[in-house]
């Protein structure tokens, strides 16, 4: 892989409890690549992300040292340093859950939280911005009729792609996916996959999972979560 | 052989013990409503008043009930409307701000006042208003507001507590969402967890709202006389179904006085029916769709 450096993990230790999950780990994410992590459940892969998004501040007893840098705007920015705001970072540095989790709310609703959230109000911009998202996600034909209806009555496929739509609205530029398809059946975990790979061209990507069948579909570089460390596969 | 005879034991008692709690609920009911019903009507509740005339306060109602189910309705809503900004407020900061050692400091203190009893809260507001006439005003003496300030005490550990805890048994995945999306911890709170908690706070509220309408050991002390008329402001006396059904009781001249203490036990049974009734079609109408599975952050 020859695309620039776009994430960059230094000298990173973390602890839950004062039980070491990782430790002392240096590691580059490419641009515009999908990065796969695999390893046995209960390693760290989805402590992993969250510490990618600053997600993991919010449990008790955890502890974080070192540092992780990303690429914006030609700047490398320190996402635990004062110029990026928690939010403003997960903007940039979007997460899509194992379990699809849309809001109770219909699917136009959970489109524009994220841009309520900042306070955009416009309809005309919500809209384009909302379509826009939609299409990418390649959800758009499917919802573009009910987009009224609560998010609960789509299938589980859709649920994940709408997921990913709604991280897609703030124009990440990072996205990161923990086992996204592991809770669908084969073909909307195809369709995901295909989506995925299209993200590349927006997004720099990195995904957990468990199937190495999917890893070897999707992923330009694989990694394998071994105790406190990874290797490349 | 012994395990088994105490596991038959154990389930011929559980039975007994269900039997006796059904029969004494269905055995108060009936007992009050055979007692009761007979005096139940227009008379009971409007005298000799035209309803209208008394329902648009045009005449005054002595002789019925009226002002006392007005009394204790306006007790309950205005104690529940002071305690649950508060209590919710308090709830949330328990839950979304504490640290953990303040979390069993202040938890405590809430344990605690919940378990004040009632007398001695009502004691407690009875002193605030005699230290008010005192020294701030003469013309100050219990009154409505003081039984309102006292019960929004009596009832705000449940709804600190039952807010705390809807908040606190929404799992990571729940909390997660918005926050994943660039929500702000108070945008969070507002938007997400708080409307999927409302459902258990409007249980703290109802047993909020039980509370306020059933105490008499407060509202004794604080204000509550045997008439009064409607209750036409916050700084005067008023009246409410409990107490009249304890003054009744205590000072009844004939059985048909008797009787219409009973009447005012059924109708404060209805206004507590109708109150839960209105909680529990908020609770319907407010919590809206099931969301997803909850669990934790998966591993
Ligand atoms: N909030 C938490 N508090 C304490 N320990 C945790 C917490 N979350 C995860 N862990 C522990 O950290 C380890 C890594 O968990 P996780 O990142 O979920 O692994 P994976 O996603 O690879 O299955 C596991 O041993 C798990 O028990
Ligand atoms: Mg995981």
């Amino acid at each position: 892989m020859d695309n620039p450096v776009k994430i960059r993990v230094e000298n990173l230790t973390f602890s839950y409890h004062q039980t070491p999950v990782f430790e002392h780990i240096n590691l580059d994410f490419n641009a515009h690549a999908i990065t796969a992590i695999t390893g046995p459940s209960g390693r760290g892969k989805s402590t992993f992300l969250s510490l990618l998004n600053r997600l993991w501040e919010s449990q008790p007893f955890a502890k974080m040292e070192g540092k992780v840098w990303i690429l914006l705007d030609g700047q490398w920015v320190d996402i635990y340093g004062k110029t990026l705001s928690k939010p403003d970072l997960r903007r940039k540095v979007g997460m899509v859950f194992q379990t699809p989790n849309p809001l109770p709310m219909s699917i136009y609703k959970n489109m524009a939280f994220p841009l309520k959230l900042t306070g955009m109000t416009e309809k005309a911009l919500v809209d384009a911005k909302i379509t826009a998202a939609l299409r990418q996600a390649f959800l758009w034909d499917e919802v573009k009729d009910r987009l009224h209806d609560s998010a609960f009555g789509l299938s589980g496929g859709q649920q994940q792609r709408l997921c990913i739509a709604r991280a897609l609205v703030s124009q990440p530029e990072i996205l990161l996916l923990d086992e996204p398809t592991s809770s669908l059946d084969a073909g909307a975990a195809s369709v995901i996959e295909d989506l995925l790979v299209r993200l590349k061209e927006r997004c720099t990507l990195i995904v957990v999972s468990h199937y190495l069948d999917q890893v070897s579909r999707i992923a330009d570089t694989a990694l394998k979560l071994e105790a406190r460390g990874f290797l490349p596969v | 052989m012994n395990i088994r005879i105490l596991g038959g034991c154990l389930r011929v008692f559980s039975w007994g013990a269900v039997l006796v709690l059904t029969g004494s609920v269905l055995m108060l009911l009936g007992y009050l409503l055979v007692k009761g019903v007979p005096s139940l009507g227009r008379d009971l509740i409007f005298g000799q008043v035209d309803v209208l005339d008394a329902v648009l306060l045009k005449k005054r109602v002595f002789d019925g009930l009226f002002p006392a189910i007005a009394g204790t309705l306006s007790v309950v809503v205005l104690s529940v409307g002071l305690a649950i900004p508060v209590g919710v407020c308090a709830g949330i900061y328990m839950s979304e701000f504490a640290t953990v050692f303040q979390q069993r400091v202040f938890g405590l203190m809430f344990d605690i006042l919940a378990g004040i009893p009632s007398i001695v809260i009502g004691l407690f507001g009875f002193s605030g208003a005699i230290f008010i006439h005192k020294y701030i005003s003469k013309d100050f003496r219990p009154c409505l507001a003081v039984s309102v300030v006292a019960l929004a005490f009596l009832v705000l550990p449940y709804i600190t507590r039952t807010t705390q805890a809807a908040l606190q048994g929404l799992g990571d995945q729940t909390r997660q969402a918005a926050l994943a999306l660039g929500a702000t911890r108070v945008q969070n709170i507002f938007y997400v967890l708080l409307p999927r908690s409302v459902s258990g706070i409007l249980s703290g509220i109802i047993l909020a709202i039980g509370r306020c309408a059933e105490d008499t050991a407060v509202i004794m002390l604080t204000g509550v006389v045997a008439t009064a008329g409607i209750p036409g402001s916050l700084l005067g006396s008023y009246e409410a179904l409990p107490f009249y059904i304890y003054y009744i009781s205590s000072q009844y001249t004939d059985a048909a006085e008797l009787m219409s203490g009973y009447g005012a036990a059924i109708i404060l049974l209805g206004v507590c029916a109708v109150l839960f009734f209105l909680a529990f079609l908020i609770k319907r109408h407010v919590a809206g769709p099931a969301g997803p599975a909850r669990g934790r952050f998966h591993g």
